[in-house]
């Protein structure tokens, strides 16, 4: 498939992927070893084989390895949504966590906690004490509700992918309004925990987290094949996209599902990771040019490259009281975004 | 009639941008559609793609009704290029022309030595063999230009419709992508429907001729007889005549400017 594209690349990319498969690999086991609880690395390594004290077991298997998949998967998450969404809105901005999907799970996850915290746990003050396990669902239905309006909201106005971000943008912000008024209402003690999770964190993720993300990720990676060219077109005009034989709003809805799936779970399970969609595929495109498979098979590395050491460096940058992974990325981020603009304008 | 329509009328809110419009086309034809800047030209052009639904009349593909069809099956038959599309720009001139294989691949399909050999001709045919690595934004207007004609082709349909095919591009490529109609036309059959603008390279190109005013059809017919009309001069509110350039040559019409004098000082 693309014979033509990918002769220029071609070349590149083998050594392309086995970087990226040495980072991603090499990024991990820093996670794993690396970490404010001081380990032997005699320790991690008699762990991995099955013994080790059970200090070091818990620490490794029960904390960092379900942290680290868990970070894995939603860095896919975000970054492919982000290449799916820049994709069929034509917006190199485009970003779920800038257009109501994320805005729409954080809204939900707020109500969610309010209602559970009030009526069902009056006295519970920490997050542990919190309904955490049913949070991811909430995220997810509230992501996939806010996509459902845009949509609709769009559908109305005639589908143009300039009218969708807009949409996006101003259904966004009117949820982050909603659910910000809400906490500040709420007012209370538990503002932290809600706080801690708006700015997107991988602190205390359990197995199930990773285990609630697993099937999303899945399906959001088993549809890229069915997808491939459809989105393709879909990064042409409306008009010369069907008129290629598109069936432009089907395919175009199509991805705005997958879009909506793997944001709005990654939110769930660790809240809104601004930028990671956004930075995550123009440094892949960066790195593949016009390769268009290989930019996402390093959008999807990437995204789990990202958000593992983005959470490396928080831990033990903060030691006991760690920057969460959402702080890091934004502000790591930012000039990362602007050096990519300057580069390829 | 590989194409046909009757009766079709596309209205944008209140306003009727096309009333009661009908055109039939024989095989291997080439038909020019002219009028005025707003007549529905390009209008008449998109319903004829099934890209607009009208509200009244409809469209046949042959027999089929072109809006019962998928758009992939329309795809294959009937290729489609509006005014000056947009492409991202880092795309290349032979990834534009495989997505004209779209309708022929579908999602899964891989392309074969049949989809290979529609590429390779649709680049040479449009003289784009040696640009085919270049991006579009890399390329002049006319280059651009006939890479859009030359992804259309690579659908291999047997009806091609073409808005404004020529406008932006300077009278040297205006002439080329209007030879490349031609033969297209003569030497495979293709059906050729185009809007254009510029009255003597319609008169010199088309087997026949439709003439828009206001979304009204006001002549359908050969060019000859359009230029006895005298409609060209009334609907376009020019002063001019047609005149015979040499004997086999196709009638050409004159456009007389206003002429002032200077002042006397």
């Amino acid at each position: 498939m693309n014979a033509v594209a990918s002769t220029r690349a071609g070349s590149n990319a083998g050594w392309i992927v086995f970087a990226l498969v040495a980072v991603t690999t090499a990024s991990i086991v820093a996670a794993a070893l690396l970490g404010v609880a001081d380990i032997s690395h005699n320790d991690i390594m008699a762990v991995l084989k099955g013994n080790g004290s059970d200090e070091a077991r818990a620490i490794i298997l029960d904390i960092r390895l379900p942290r680290i998949v868990t970070g894995v998967l939603a860095g896919i998450h975000f970054a492919l949504a982000g290449f799916l969404l820049q994709a069929i809105t034509r917006n190199p901005l485009a970003d779920p966590s800038l257009m109501g999907i994320s805005q729409g799970a954080t809204l939900s996850v707020t109500t969610f906690l309010m209602f559970t915290v009030y009526i069902f746990q009056p006295g519970s003050n920490t997050l542990a004490e919190l309904p955490v396990a049913w949070l991811p669902a909430a995220g997810l239905a509230g992501g996939l509700l806010a996509g459902g309006i845009i949509y609709l909201l769009a559908f109305r106005l005639g589908l143009s992918a300039m009218r969708i971000t807009l949409c996006g943008v101003a259904v966004g912000a009117v949820l982050h309004a909603i659910a910000i008024g809400l906490i500040a209402g709420w007012g209370s003690a538990r503002i932290e925990i809600i706080l801690e999770w708006l700015s997107g964190s991988l602190y205390a993720r359990t197995w199930d987290h990773a285990l609630f993300l697993l099937p999303f990720t899945i399906a959001g990676l088993l549809m890229l094949p069915v997808i491939y060219r459809p989105l393709r077109l879909l990064h042409f005009d409306a008009t010369v996209a069907q008129s290629f034989g598109l069936a432009y709003r089907r395919q175009f809805s199509i991805v705005l599902v997958v879009v909506c799936m793997l944001a709005s779970s990654a939110v769930g399970a660790v809240g809104p990771l601004v930028f990671v969609g956004l930075i995550v595929p123009h440094m892949a495109k960066f790195i593949a040019g016009r390769n268009f498979v290989l930019s996402l098979a390093l959008t999807i590395g990437l995204g789990a490259i990202v958000v593992t050491l983005g959470d490396l460096i928080g831990r033990l940058l903060g030691q006991a009281e760690e920057i969460p992974i959402g702080v890091v990325t934004a502000i790591v981020g930012v000039p990362l975004l602007l050096a990519l603009l300057r580069k390829t304008t | 009639m590989p194409l046909s329509c009757s009766n079709v009328s596309v209205a944008y809110g209140e306003r009727k941008a096309l009333n009661q419009f009908g055109l039939s086309l024989e095989q291997g034809e080439i038909r020019a559609l002219i009028g005025p800047n707003g007549s529905g030209k390009s209008t008449a052009l998109h319903a004829l793609a099934g890209l607009i639904r009208p509200v009244e009349g409809r469209v046949l593909l042959g027999e089929t009704p072109v809006a019962t069809l998928s758009r992939r099956a329309l795809a294959k038959k009937l290729a489609f290029l509006p005014q000056q599309p947009a492409a991202p720009d880092e795309l290349t001139v032979a990834q534009l022309v495989r997505q004209g294989r779209y309708p022929h691949v579908g999602l899964f399909r891989s392309y074969d030595s049949t989809d290979e050999k529609a590429i390779d001709w649709a680049l040479e045919s449009t003289g784009l063999g040696g640009l085919a690595d270049r991006s579009l934004n890399e390329l002049s207007g006319g280059e651009r230009q006939r890479a859009w004609i030359s992804a259309a082709l690579a659908q291999e349909a047997a009806i091609l419709l073409l808005d404004e095919p020529t406008s932006f591009l300077d009278i040297g490529y205006q002439v080329e992508v209007l030879d490349l109609i031609h033969r297209l036309s003569r030497e495979k059959g293709v059906t050729i429907v185009m809007a254009i603008h510029d009255i003597n390279q319609a008169i010199a190109v088309s087997d026949r001729i439709s003439l828009l005013e206001k979304g009204r059809l006001r002549f359908d017919g050969l060019p000859e007889d359009l230029a006895g009309s005298g409609l060209i001069q009334d609907i376009f509110r020019v002063r001019g005549r047609f005149v015979q350039v040499a004997a086999d040559s196709p009638p050409h019409f004159d456009v007389e400017l206003a002429r002032w004098q200077r002042p006397m000082v």
